[in-house]
C-alpha cells in the first residue's frame, strides 16, 4: 500500500470510527452523570 | 398535543435513529460512489458534507421533533405557519414515496437471504437468479411480506421499534465488523484498501466529485428525510439533541467505510480483473449479481454470503421500519387512531408499491424522482427552520436544558446560508445531469424512466395537490388538537 494511501486511511478512519467512538464514550458519561444526579 | 409514547432510553432513540439512517444506501452505493469518483480524494469531500450538510439539517430534524410533537406535516403548520403546512407534505410525500419502493428492495434482500441459507446460490451462475427472480411476480411476494415485517414492529408502537433496533442495530455493526474483517483478511485485499484510500488530489477540483459526495451524505444519512424528526417526537422532555446528531451523523459514516472496505477487498481479492465491471454494474448488478460470485471464490464464502445478506437484510427493514413510522404519524395527526392509520399506510404501500415490484424501470424511475426530490424536502427543513427562527431554535431547543453539546452560531450559519446553497446546486446539477446528453427535448419527455421532464412533472403534480390541501390539513391538524387538548384536559401541552 502506498504511503498516500495508508495516510488517507489513517486520517478518515481516525475522524469517522475515531470520532463515532469519541461522541459514544462522550454520550455515555453524560448518560451515567444525568442518571446519578437524577438518582 | 401531548406526547405519552416515548423511547425508554437516550439508546433507544440513537439505535432506532441509527437503524433509520443505516440502510442499503451504505452498503450497495457508497462503495461504488467512491470506487468511481476517485477513492481517498472523494472520501475527504464526504467527510466535509458529513458536518455542513448531515449533521446541521439532523440537528434541525431532532428540534422540530421535539419542540412540535409532531410528524412532519403537524411539525411544519406548528413551528414555521400555516401557510408552509405543505411543505411538511411534501416531505411526507417524499419519504412515503420511497417507503412504496423500498419495501421491494427490502424484500430482495429477504429473497437473496433465503437462497443463500438454502445454498440456492450456489448452484447458480451469477446473474441467473437475479433474472429469473425479476422476470417473475415473486418480488411482488417478498414486497407484500418484507413490508408486513415492518408494519408488525410499528403496530406495538415507538416500544415496538425500540426493541428492534436494540437487537438488529447492534447486531448489523458486529455482522458488517466480521465482514469487513474478512475481506481485509483475503489474499491480496490491500490492493483493495489502496484503490478505496489513494488519494489522487486532481479529483478535489472536479465540482462532480463534490457533488457526488453531498448527494452521498444527503441520501444515506437521512438529513432531510424527515425520519430523525418522526423518532424525536418520541424523545423524553430533557434529551439532548445535539450530540445525538452527531453521534447518528458519524455512526452511519462508520458502517459507510466498513461497507466501502468490505466490498472493495472482497473485489479484489477475488476478481481484481473485473473491477470496473464490478463497481459500474449499479447497485442491484454489485449486490445480487456479483457479490454472491465473489463469496462463491472465498474460502467459507457461503456461510459469509449470509451474513452479507443478514446484513443487509438488517439494514433495509430497519429503515423501512422508520419510513411506516413516518406515515402513519401523520395520518395520527390529521386524526386517525394509531391501528387504523397503520393499515392505511400497509394497504397503500402493498398497492402503490407493486408498479415497482413488477417492473425495475418503473422502480427507477421513482428512485429518480423521489431522490432527488429529498434534496428539496432539504431545502424545505432550512427553510421552515429560518422561519421559526433559527436562533430561537437553538437557544429554546438545541441548546435546552439536557443537552451534551453546546452548539453555537456556525450552526444557524450553515442552516441559513450553505445547506439552502447546497440543495438548489444538487437540484440542478441533478437535473442537468439528466438533461445532457440526451437528444433534442428528450430530456423533458416525462415518459422517460430517468429524464427531468418526469421530475419535474411528477413534483408539479404533488406540489398543486399539496397547495391545495394546505387549508385542509391545518383544519384537520387543529381538530386533533383540540380533540386531544379536551380528552387530557387544560394541564398537559407539548414540550416544546
Amino acid at each position: 500500500m502506498s504511503v498516500g494511501a495508508m495516510v488517507t486511511f489513517a486520517v478518515i478512519g481516525l475522524y469517522v470510527w475515531g470520532g463515532f467512538l469519541a461522541l459514544l464514550t462522550r454520550a455515555i458519561r453524560r448518560e451515567g452523570e444525568k442518571e446519578r444526579s437524577s438518582s | 398535543m401531548s406526547q405519552t409514547e416515548q423511547f425508554g432510553s437516550r439508546w433507544g432513540l440513537v439505535l432506532a435513529t441509527l437503524g433509520m439512517a443505516v440502510g442499503t444506501g451504505n452498503i450497495w452505493r457508497f462503495p461504488r460512489v467512491v470506487a468511481t469518483n476517485g477513492g481517498g480524494s472523494f472520501l475527504v469531500a464526504w467527510a466535509v458534507f458529513l458536518l455542513i450538510w448531515s449533521v446541521p439539517l439532523m440537528i434541525v430534524e431532532f428540534s422540530f421533533g421535539k419542540a412540535a410533537r409532531r410528524g412532519t406535516v403537524g411539525a411544519f403548520a406548528k413551528l414555521s405557519g400555516g401557510g408552509t403546512t405543505w411543505m411538511g407534505g411534501w416531505v411526507a410525500l417524499c419519504a412515503t414515496a420511497i417507503m412504496f419502493y423500498y419495501s421491494v428492495v427490502s424484500g430482495w434482500c429477504i429473497r437473496y437471504l433465503v437462497a443463500s441459507l438454502d445454498g440456492e446460490l450456489k448452484g447458480e451462475s451469477p446473474g441467473t437468479l437475479w433474472s429469473k427472480f425479476t422476470g417473475s411476480s415473486q418480488p411482488l411476494l417478498t414486497h407484500a411480506i418484507a413490508l408486513a415485517l415492518g408494519v408488525a414492529v410499528v403496530w406495538f408502537g415507538v416500544r415496538g421499534i425500540e426493541r428492534v433496533a436494540k437487537l438488529l442495530i447492534p447486531t448489523l455493526f458486529v455482522l458488517v465488523i466480521i465482514l469487513a474483517v474478512r475481506a481485509i483478511t483475503l489474499p491480496g485485499a490491500v490492493r483493495g484498501l489502496e484503490f478505496l484510500f489513494q488519494p489522487n488530489w486532481g479529483n478535489l477540483a472536479h465540482v462532480d466529485v463534490w457533488l457526488q459526495a453531498l448527494t452521498q451524505n444527503a441520501w444515506d444519512t437521512g438529513a432531510g428525510w424527515g425520519l430523525i424528526l418522526t423518532y424525536a417526537i418520541y424523545m423524553r422532555a430533557r434529551e439532548d439533541v445535539p450530540l445525538n446528531a452527531f453521534l447518528i451523523g458519524f455512526g452511519n459514516n462508520s458502517v459507510s467505510l466498513l461497507a466501502g472496505i468490505m466490498v472493495l477487498c472482497t473485489v479484489f481479492a477475488n476478481n481484481p480483473g473485473a473491477q470496473s465491471q464490478i463497481v459500474g454494474a449499479g447497485n442491484e448488478g454489485l449486490t445480487f449479481t456479483w457479490m454472491p460470485q465473489l463469496f462463491a471464490h472465498m474460502p467459507a464464502g457461503g456461510v459469509f454470503m449470509v451474513i452479507f445478506f443478514l446484513a443487509l437484510s438488517f439494514a433495509a427493514l430497519t429503515s423501512l421500519i422508520s419510513m411506516i413510522e413516518l406515515a402513519t404519524r401523520v395520518l395520527i395527526d390529521l386524526g386517525l387512531e394509531r391501528r387504523k392509520a397503520i393499515l392505511w399506510v400497509a394497504a397503500a404501500g402493498l398497492v402503490f408499491g407493486a408498479p415497482s415490484a413488477l417492473s425495475i424501470k418503473f422502480l427507477h424511475n421513482q428512485d429518480w424522482v423521489w431522490g432527488v426530490g429529498l434534496m428539496l424536502s432539504g431545502l424545505f427543513f432550512a427553510w421552515g427552520a429560518r422561519r421559526f427562527g433559527l436562533e430561537r431554535l437553538r437557544r429554546d431547543v438545541v441548546n435546552a436544558p439536557g443537552h451534551d453539546l453546546e452548539i453555537g452560531s456556525w450552526w444557524s450559519f450553515l442552516v441559513r446560508v450553505i445547506v439552502p446553497v447546497e440543495a438548489v446546486v444538487l437540484m440542478v446539477w441533478w437535473l442537468w445531469q439528466a438533461s445532457s446528453g440526451s437528444e433534442h427535448l428528450a430530456w423533458l419527455n416525462p415518459l422517460r424512466e430517468d429524464s427531468a421532464g418526469t421530475v419535474l412533472l411528477q413534483w408539479a403534480l404533488a406540489i398543486i395537490a399539496l397547495l391545495a390541501m394546505n387549508r385542509w390539513l391545518n383544519r384537520r391538524l387543529e381538530n386533533t388538537e383540540r380533540r386531544s387538548a379536551t380528552a387530557q384536559g387544560p394541564n398537559e401541552g407539548g414540550a416544546a
